[in-house]
């Protein structure tokens, strides 16, 4: 007897090590490691936007050394800083789009399933209509409808990522709604907006988070790449479009660190975003929570 | 195994030298084919010693005359001026910028300026054989008054053909510098002018359109029956295309000569060279003159700059060298009027840099700097947005450089980039970095003057009658030689005026040379003075360029 209890001691640690690294904390820790790192780049940013857009023609065209060390441009500005500045900018317009574009696709989702099959029809309607429109075009009309600008591209931008997490959310709130339970709820008289708060959205809300948190590298790709084309925010803003668009024009003259470092920055947040939404759906999926 | 190994090496060598081999064939047959084609234009027949007399330029995407190449639709004339090439013209502008003739022998103006007399010459052919005679510059001007969307034409009341070769300009009100205006009119056929006119224009000038791709080139052939000396460049191509386009093309040999920008002027190219011309093509910004209120819906005037003081100080704390090395890389020149180097400049609008005596003036004023190092005054902060066109980078740079120098006096100043579309209603109550030069003194007039029914200037609120007074009186002169002296009183007369003992509505910077990469052998000819454009102003007297023996 003893000896087996002796045993099983011995093994409970080492179980519960094995147990503690298993995929879902794996997958929790590194989407915390993204979280942070994007937390960092973003306060970074915010805190230097003084300097990022400081003009300072006694360093001009410098490659990158230790001082810059994404060296800087025409105008000598700092390009290190400029991009961190730039991204911060578009994680923030990111964050601030993709739950716009959550919060609409959530409205919509729900009240295709609560407000009965002419409220359903009407908006798989619109979202079919939102989708045929092709993404950029309908971006710079809202943007340049509403005055260009920062407001122009989180207008635009919060305006046209709702609808295929919209469409998700629906066929999720429709197969609720066929649950029992929501059934004889609405048979003892619970309005729509009950239904929809109490029963649906716990359901949905998960999905929701995953679908915002996915939104993000499109929202930042589309920001910069509105401001690229010359429809976004303007020149002297540090913002990665910007940046990119305008060191286009320094490519042919070797000043390649323009482009190089920005570029690669971008991607990189884009990617950590990406991971971060992955890891979560694999923590908040029901379906994927025993692998 | 081995041998398997090595029969494939083989293959992929021989694939590659093939594939080598017939790019260079390809180029080479394509390379005789131009040499022939330009051989035969020449009536040289293709051999390599023969002395080119065609000539490839390159052009920013804007030059491209959208409407085509009627005076009436921007052709020559408007915003950005140049001879017409295709047509002739009355007048021309000399190289410093005074009037001399093309196709006028005589003109003469009224005293009390109201009609102007022109003589023509008879011994003029359009390009289809039929003869230029005065009905034809007749009908031009009056087809130019109804119908010209670029000019003002509000001064003419007729144009009237006396005789074979004699017009006479009725006019509604005295207009003394009426030559320049012929200067950029290039006269159009009357049997020949219709809506299609743009696209196949039939003119007297030293050139011929022969093609035109919309979007990318414009081939000019030498008018065999000009009537002046015949052009020495028998084809010119003209080729439309970004600036990195532009040098990429001359990077690879492609292009004869093409337009740059500072910012490349650092870099080299083999077989070319850096070519720089002066021009009156300045920077500037407006300060709104007046204080602020609203005029129907939209902001007027501005607190800051309404203070004379303030305006002074600026225009006495721009480092204008600097920014000519910091922006420009040392290819400009100082501006401090619009109009620097032409007849009609007062040159009491130098200025020297000194900031310490502008620091002065402000403090007089009562603007003390604040915690911060901004000067205040009555709680007003020293500070204003200075705007420029996004896409813009030359004038991003201006703006952003100006913001740097007039920190170190206390004031601050932020840029923002902004769209034409919104530009011109707020530079009513913002400072704008504007770029102007043309060889008129109409453009003084346009900046200065008060507008018809109006009190102040339309692109920045000012209005001083004694300056207007001048320039009325200047418009009026019936003796062009002495209007100069007059719109020179206009800017300074001693006691009043726009320059820096004046009311200073507007701060100059820089005129911005013009850059070009020619090849070494291609002999330009001398450029007058540029105007604002960096386009067809290099082409003015394309006829006179020429090849050196050497290739």
């Amino acid at each position: 007897m003893r000896k087996i209890r002796i045993r099983t001691e011995n093994r409970a640690p080492a179980l519960s090590e094995e147990s503690f690294w298993n995929r879902r904390r794996a997958a929790a820790l590194l989407a915390a490691v993204c979280l942070a790192a994007l937390v960092c780049v973003t306060a970074a940013g915010w805190l230097c936007r003084e300097q990022a857009a400081a003009v300072d023609f006694s360093r001009k065209n410098l490659p990158p050394c230790l001082d810059c060390p994404f060296g800087t441009d025409w105008m000598g500005r700092d390009m290190f800083l400029r991009t961190l500045t730039g991204l911060s900018l578009s994680i923030r317009l990111g964050l601030l789009t993709a739950a716009v574009s959550s919060a609409v696709a959530l409205a919509l989702g729900t009240s295709c399933a609560v407000l009965g099959e002419w409220a359903d029809s009407a908006i798989g309607c619109l979202i079919d209509l939102v989708l045929g429109i092709p993404h950029m075009l309908l971006l710079v009309l809202i943007s340049c409808a509403v005055g260009k600008g920062f407001k122009g591209v989180l207008i635009g931008i919060s305006l046209t990522h709702w609808t295929s997490l919209a469409r998700l959310l629906r066929a999720e709130a429709l197969q609720i709604k066929s649950g029992q339970y929501v059934q004889t709820a609405r048979k003892l008289g619970k309005g729509p907006l009950y239904l929809a708060v109490k029963h649906l959205a716990p359901h949905l809300i998960p999905q929701v988070i995953v679908g915002m948190v996915l939104l993000f590298p499109h929202a930042i790709l589309h920001e910069a790449s509105i401001t690229f084309l010359g429809f976004g925010l303007p020149p002297e803003q540090p913002a990665v479009g910007v940046i990119l668009s305008e060191s286009m024009k320094y490519l042919a003259m070797g000043r390649w660190w323009l482009a190089l470092f920005p570029g690669l920055l971008l991607v990189l947040v884009v990617m950590l975003f990406h991971v971060t939404g992955e890891m979560l759906k694999g923590l908040l999926d029901p379906g994927q929570t025993h692998r | 195994m081995k041998k398997k190994q090595m029969v494939l090496w083989m293959a992929c060598a021989a694939a590659a030298f093939m594939a080598a081999c017939g790019q260079k064939a390809e180029t080479r047959s394509s390379g005789q084919e131009a040499d022939q084609e330009t051989g035969q234009e020449g009536g040289q027949e293709g051999s390599q010693e023969a002395v080119r007399d065609d000539v490839i330029v390159v052009m920013g995407p804007t030059s491209e005359p959208e409407a085509g190449f009627d005076p009436a639709y921007g052709w020559g004339a408007g915003e950005h001026v140049h001879e017409p090439l295709i047509q002739s013209t009355l007048t021309v502008t000399t190289p410093d910028l005074k009037i001399d003739y093309d196709l006028a022998t005589s003109m003469e103006a009224s005293e009390d300026g109201l009609t102007w007399t022109v003589d023509i010459r008879g011994d003029v052919r359009f390009t289809d054989g039929e003869p230029l005679t005065a009905e034809d510059v007749a009908f031009t001007y009056n087809t130019m008054r109804d119908t010209s969307s670029v000019n003002d034409f509000t001064m003419l009341k007729e144009a009237e053909a006396v005789d074979e070769d004699t017009v006479v300009f009725h006019m509604e009100r005295p207009y003394s510098i009426w030559p320049y205006t012929m200067a950029t009119v290039g006269i159009v056929p009357e049997h020949a002018y219709g809506p299609d006119y743009g696209q196949n224009p039939v003119g007297s000038g030293r050139y011929m359109l022969k093609q035109w791709d919309r979007g990318q080139q414009v081939i000019l052939e030498a008018n065999p029956d000009y009537y002046g000396e015949a052009p020495a460049m028998k084809k010119v191509t003209i080729l439309f295309m970004d600036e990195d386009a532009a040098f990429a093309a001359v990077r690879s040999g492609q292009v004869d000569l093409a337009y740059t920008a500072a910012q490349y002027s650092d870099q080299e190219v083999d077989g070319y060279q850096l070519l720089s011309f002066e021009t009156v093509d300045n920077r500037g910004f407006n300060l709104p003159a007046v204080e602020p209120e609203d005029r129907e819906g939209l902001p007027l005037g501005n607190e800051v700059t309404s203070d004379i003081a303030v305006r002074r100080a600026i225009n006495l704390a721009v480092n204008r060298e600097e920014m000519i090395q910091n922006v420009l890389n040392g290819y400009g020149t100082p501006a401090y009027s619009v109009c620097d180097k032409m007849p009609w400049y007062n040159e009491a609008a130098q200025v020297e840099f000194d900031p310490e005596q502008a620091k002065t003036i402000l403090e007089e004023a009562g603007w003390l700097e604040g915690t911060d190092g901004i000067r205040e005054k009555d709680g007003v902060q020293a500070a204003f947005t200075l705007m420029y066109p996004a896409g813009d980078s030359v004038r991003q740079a201006l703006a952003a450089d100006t913001a740097n120098q007039l920190k170190q006096i206390g004031l601050n100043v932020a840029i923002e980039g902004v769209g034409w579309d919104e530009a011109y209603d707020r530079a009513q109550s913002e400072p704008l970095m504007w770029g102007w030069g043309a060889h008129t003194p109409m453009e003084l007039y346009n900046i200065y003057h008060t507008a018809p029914d109006s009190s102040l200037a339309g692109y920045s609120p000012y209005g001083n009658p004694a300056v207007d007074a001048y320039m009325d009186e200047a418009l009026a002169s019936s003796d062009l030689e002495a209007s100069y002296e007059l719109w020179k009183t206009a800017q300074w007369d001693g006691q009043t005026g726009v320059t820096q003992q004046g009311d200073i509505p507007w701060i100059w910077l820089v005129n911005i040379d013009h850059l070009y990469w020619a090849k070494d052998h291609l002999k330009v000819a001398e450029q007058k003075l540029h105007p604002h454009g960096h386009g067809w102003s290099i082409v003015n007297n394309v006829d006179q360029w020429s090849w050196d023996e050497m290739e």
